[in-house]
């Protein structure tokens, strides 16, 4: 990434190849560690030894700040954020945290702000009423 | 947050992985070379996939063979500007410390806690200061209750390459414990785990 544009996400500056690059939701990487584990779990009886602590740790921290579990679910969200004209790094920062209304979508990702109110207030109430519908047809998918 | 990048690195396969299935071997040597390793991308979190394996060339007077190899890691990079969820770890008089588990060195510094706020001595633990933010005539603690969501203000990299410091902010809309924001409450992390 050049250092000559100072990074800052809250305006969308955070160097073009990672706008690009596959940017990943915490549900997202929890189905990839918990699958790389189970693959481990398949080849050692000692999984646990196998794994280094950022692994082990990354693992902890997916599950419990992910909202969804069910891989559909999951799959569902990024279908369904990627609908609403969103960079991969947006995508990932309102499927991570989950905002519940505009203002609070806008606080989290500033950069939806100069996409227009009315694109805000539209997305983010689609988003809501998405979201709302995910969580009504996969309620086993919640995290508690 | 976490992303994944797709790396091209020459990987020498040492003589005695040679008899696993060669996808495996190298996968061995690249997670060796790259696991827990902070790169200019990121901390790297997992190997993903592997793409493409050239070569298997021998140099003279080498006994493993050299592979070109195209791999996918899953890393893990702040960004300026993101807001991410993290525990509260400890706080002093300097300010907080949060962590992600993986990586703790998360420092929310006093000019950057909400305001208006004190700091008094922790009744639960002599050794550590506790921050209260004062709104609207109520107090609310800032502990370990509940998920920290702060925004990265700034990146610092130490001259040897080990580990990374991030300082955050807790002083704007939607940020600090979750607990505080009207609707919130369903997200309160009540786990007795770190």
């Amino acid at each position: 990434m050049s250092g000559e544009e100072e990074e800052n996400a809250a305006e969308l500056k955070i160097g073009e190849e990672f706008l690009k690059a596959k940017c990943l939701m915490n549900c997202e990487v929890s189905l990839i560690l918990e699958h790389k584990y189970e693959q481990l779990q398949q080849v050692s009886e000692d999984p646990m030894n196998q794994v280094s602590q950022v692994f082990e740790k990354s693992l902890q921290y997916v599950k419990r700040f992910s909202r969804y579990k069910n891989p559909d679910a999951v799959r569902q969200v990024r279908e369904i954020l990627s609908r609403h004209q969103l960079t991969e790094f947006e995508l990932c920062v309102l499927g991570n945290l989950c905002p519940e209304t505009a203002e609070e979508a806008v606080a989290m990702v500033p950069s939806l702000k100069v996409k227009g109110q009315i694109a805000i207030v539209m997305s983010c109430g689609l988003l809501r009423y998405d979201l709302v519908l995910l969580t009504f047809f996969f309620p086993s998918s919640l995290a508690l | 947050m976490f992303c994944l990048s797709e790396l091209e690195d020459t990987v020498r396969v040492p003589p005695d992985l040679l008899k696993l299935p060669l996808e495996v071997a190298i996968k061995k040597v690249l997670q060796k070379l790259f696991l827990d390793k902070v790169l200019s991308i990121g901390l790297c979190v997992s190997i993903y996939d592997i793409k493409s394996a050239e070569g298997g060339f021998v140099l003279p007077g080498d006994g493993a063979p050299t592979y070109k190899v195209v791999f996918i890691i899953v890393v893990f990079r702040p960004f300026v500007g993101e807001v991410i969820a993290a525990r509260f770890k400890e706080s002093d008089s300097n300010g907080l410390r949060l962590t992600l588990g993986f990586f703790e060195d998360i420092y929310v510094p006093a000019p950057l806690i909400p305001r208006p706020n004190r700091c008094e001595p922790d009744p639960c633990n002599r050794n550590q200061m506790r921050w209260v933010w004062i709104f609207e005539e109520q107090e609310y603690i800032i502990d370990d209750s509940y998920q920290i969501n702060f925004r990265v203000e700034n990146i610092s990299y130490p001259p040897v390459p080990t580990e990374r410091a991030e300082d955050g902010a807790i002083d704007d809309d939607g940020l600090g414990p979750v607990s505080w924001w009207e609707g919130c409450s369903e997200r309160n992390n009540e786990d007795d785990d770190t």
